[in-house]
């Protein structure tokens, strides 16, 4: 028979079973790059070693250079995507409220987000120069078509009978609009907004990477061309361009899932959780 | 608990002349719903024909009324313009035409296209065959999430550097780049979606003792393919990108390289030649995967429509 | 603890019968040993004759999907033994079918009502025209020859839960175990589904266990009927139903066909 149930015991176990397989993942990746470098498999040209990209993050982390780099970044990121979502909202609501609006301006939208938003980057540089404007104005420019296109989703994906309701007990014009359609809109809206923000990461790389601005992608480059004495500072700026995406992804995540608590997909995902079982 | 977020669920991404064709598919579907063993046809009287005949005329008519309108605009506003920047509309379609249709322009189309091809059908064929492995494997899965998560987030131009000090500037590192863009999304939707699969579908299957490739086959692809689709649609997205700033960067071809020297040389009416020309094949080949999608889905977008909503 | 009935192993006729399922002494416990654990099914004894209809029929919450689960292989007991056709099982046996509750999740959206009936013929090997051959067949048997080349979707309920059907009956399963087969679809087509598979049973001599919380339709079909206990569940009668011939209206207004229903309302209702 089993014992009389021990939960430390059972938290410690389970703690190990869960955690200890990625860690030891994670540390063999990291001794197979230390092995295939020092063995010269890849020679230093190519790739530095493990330890020496770890000693260049270490230094990295406690120098202004990085920290300025990532704020730069950041600050493109978080004003780009605030621009973004709010010209969003507002168009897609104003689209969606109407059938006639939606549908001719439809394919017009499908047209402009399958624009890859790169391909204006040459003359954003041109008119506002390698600056925290140009990155801006490409971040704005390349997720405000993708959000567009779920808050639109959002607004239409309404159910009929909560409409419904709302003309029904005279709930109407802005009111409606706070507490009626961007709740019923909200998981859509959140789902977009995390795409969003890796594609607005993923621009503000661009920008800095292409058209010069700065910010973390930039030094990535100018490590690059410093020659493969600097090659182990160039991936301790991708390691931290990864944390970035983790840190951005993971916030977003977060509120995607609060807002989503009470949304139908997701009390289906978790009973389908739960019967997997 | 999750171990990777969910990505680019069913509620993302489709474009939105999905959203026309279902609603206009709910507004028909009442027939199928009703449809009995008599086995009526949908659309079958002639009266009816005409209507959906002219629903369809009045969609077309209105989906390239604003894009008319707006190049329109574009064209009398710039027709005066001075400015280098913005050149008339009327200079960029004769230059368009002398560059890329009947010029040598068009040359730069090979490299970029046969880049995209190889390294976007690449990276997602890698991607879905992973995200069977790792459905299948579940103590692998877990193990590797945190590394396969870091992969998917991290921006994948900031690792165009890295790719010129490994392979060079030659074109294994522009299929390279384009692949490892193509291949998380799609991954992670791959897996995303095969979780998904409803317990009763994998009951059906053991009831009728489906082998366990066939179950994959058969019941676990299919079920998981629209979220595969969504991983592939945004996997394109960032593979055209990629493409891009990849012969932006240390390239001799290609039609970024192309934009960015017209840039560099201010043959301004020649950069937008290329930048309509990138737009051109971003919209060709999003309404080409929408196409397919749709053909391939079709079960999917004609079930769905008909949820009863 | 309740002691559980034995089950005489003999039909009407008093003739001696190998039973085609026999499930013994079944207990089943979900998550065993955590905090969370759950007994479903207490201790459960019946077997199923060859040719017989026989139903499962149970208050609410009594465990009946979770014992249909377990007797057809596709979870495992705790305790005791599943015999189909005298052996132990430890999956889903070749010659057994299974129609699930929620047509909408069993059958396969992605392809059509043929595909999905031939889909286990294809799992079985079965050549191409031999394939054909057989699933128009039973689509006919179940009157959907003519939306073959639908898909499920676009069918009503009562239509998808006989491509449901079909699918079970495609590769002549000995047995075909059903889950409150006609729990989702109205109550016309309910009556018409029930006389279906009183038809097709005949035709294809099949076995039929069916679990229902529905008492007048156990009586309506069966042979034979298990009552169980409101979960964790043990079998608290079985009930031999001898009406002959069935036809909706006649049978149900009976005098044999009422006395049993009340006798079975008072096994399931608590006083």
């Amino acid at each position: 028979m089993i014992g009389p149930y021990n939960s430390e015991v059972d938290d410690v176990s389970f703690a190990l079973k869960r955690v200890l397989p990625p860690v030891l993942v994670i540390v063999f990746i990291l001794a197979i790059w230390q092995v295939l470098t020092v063995t010269k498999v890849f020679s230093e040209t190519q790739f530095p070693t493990m330890t020496s990209t770890m000693a260049a993050l270490g230094n990295a982390l406690v120098s202004p250079i990085l920290w300025q780099a990532v704020g730069a970044t950041l600050e493109g990121w978080i004003v780009g995507l605030i621009i973004a979502s709010v010209l969003a909202l507002i168009v897609g609501s104003l689209l969606a409220s109407s059938t006639l609006a939606f549908r001719a301006s439809a394919a017009t939208i499908e047209v402009f987000k399958s624009i890859p938003a790169v391909a204006i980057l040459p003359i954003v540089i041109l008119v506002l120069g390698s600056t925290m404007n140009m990155k801006i104005f490409l971040i704005s420019f390349g997720v405000f078509w993708p959000l567009l296109i779920q808050v639109i989703y959002g607004v239409r994906s309404m159910d009929p009978t909560v409409r419904d309701t709302a003309k029904i007990l005279g709930v109407r014009g802005v009111r409606r609009f706070l507490v009626v359609t961007m709740p019923s809109a909200a998981p859509y809206i959140a789902t977009g907004l995390r795409i969003a923000s890796i594609g607005a990461l993923i621009l503000a790389v661009v920008a800095e990477l292409v058209g010069g601005a700065a910010g973390i992608g930039r030094n990535i480059l100018i490590a690059e061309n410093g020659g493969s004495a600097q090659y182990a500072l160039m991936y301790a700026y991708i390691i931290v361009a990864g944390f970035l995406g983790i840190i951005l992804t993971g916030l977003f995540t977060l509120i995607e899932t609060r807002v989503m608590h009470w949304h139908e997909s997701q009390r289906n995902a978790r009973s389908n959780e739960e019967s997997a079982k | 608990m999750r171990d990777l977020a969910s990505v680019e669920t069913q509620r993302t991404g489709a474009p939105l002349s999905g959203v026309i064709a279902s609603e206009i598919d709910i507004a028909e579907g009442a027939e199928y719903a009703g449809a009995t063993s008599t086995g009526s046809q949908p659309g079958g009287s002639p009266k009816r024909r005409k209507r959906t005949a002219r629903k369809a005329l009045m969609t077309v008519v209105l989906a390239i009324g604003l894009p008319i309108i707006l190049l329109v605009v574009w064209w009398i506003l710039s027709a005066n313009s001075h400015s280098p920047y913005f050149p008339p509309l009327s200079k960029i379609l004769d230059q368009f035409w002398k560059l890329w249709i009947i010029g040598p322009a068009k040359a730069q189309l090979v490299p970029s296209l046969s880049h995209l091809a190889i390294g976007y059908v690449g990276g997602s064929l890698i991607g879905i065959i992973s995200g069977v492995l790792l459905w299948r494997l579940p103590a692998v899965r877990r193990a590797t999430s945190p590394v396969v998560y870091f992969l998917y987030v991290l921006p994948a131009p900031a690792l165009l550097p890295a790719l010129i000090a490994i392979f060079g500037i030659g074109e294994m590192r522009q299929i390279a780049l384009i692949a490892f863009g193509a291949i998380w999304p799609t991954l992670l939707n791959t897996l995303d979606g095969m979780r998904g699969v409803d317990q009763v579908k994998f009951d059906s299957a053991k009831a009728m003792r489906l082998s366990p490739v066939r179950t994959v086959w058969s019941v676990v692809l299919p079920g998981a393919s629209p979220q595969i689709a969504a991983g592939l649609r945004a996997g394109l997205q960032v593979s055209i990108i990629l493409m891009v700033i990849s012969e932006m960067v240390a390239s001799t071809g290609g039609i970024g390289y192309f934009i960015l020297q017209s840039q560099a040389n201010l043959a301004l009416v020649a950069m937008w030649t290329g930048i309509l020309m990138l737009a051109i094949i971003g919209t060709v080949l999003n309404y080409l995967f929408v196409g397919v999608e749709h053909r391939v889905l079709a079960w999917f977008y004609g079930s769905r429509a008909l949820e009863g909503r | 603890m309740t002691s559980t009935p034995t089950i005489s192993v003999s039909n009407t006729q008093g003739k001696p019968i190998t039973p085609i399922l026999d499930v013994d002494s079944l207990r089943k416990v979900y998550n065993q040993g955590a905090a969370n654990e759950n007994l479903a099914i207490d201790s459960v004894t019946f077997s199923v004759n060859k040719g017989e209809f026989l139903c499962i029929v149970g208050p609410s919450g009594c465990g009946k999907t979770t014992l249909l689960r377990t007797i057809s292989g596709l979870a495992k007991p705790t305790v005791g033994t599943v015999q189909f056709e005298g052996t132990t099982l430890t999956r889903v046996p070749d010659g057994l079918g299974v129609v699930f509750q929620d047509y909408a999740r069993s059958l396969y959206p992605w392809m059509t009502n043929l595909q999905n009936v031939s889909l286990p013929l294809k799992a079985r090997g079965m050549k191409k025209a031999e394939r054909l051959r057989r699933t128009h067949e039973v689509l006919d048997s179940v009157g959907l020859s003519k939306v073959a080349n639908q898909y499920p979707w676009q069918l009503s309920g009562g239509m998808q839960q006989r491509v449901a059907i079909a699918r079970a009956l495609s590769y002549k399963p000995d047995l075909l175990l059903m889950d409150e087969p006609f729990a989702s679809v109205d109550a016309q087509t309910r009556f018409d589904l029930e006389d279906l598979i009183l038809k097709v049973r005949a035709e294809y001599g099949v076995t039929v266990v069916l679990v229902t919380h529905d008492i007048d339709e156990a009586v309506y079909l069966s042979d034979r009927i298990v009552v169980l206990s409101k979960g964790p569940s043990h079998v608290r009668e079985v009930v031999p139903v001898e009406l002959g011939e069935r036809e909706q209206l006649a049978t149900r207004s009976s005098d044999g066909f009422l006395t049993l229903r009340n006798h079975l309302l008072e096994l399931v209702m608590p006083r």
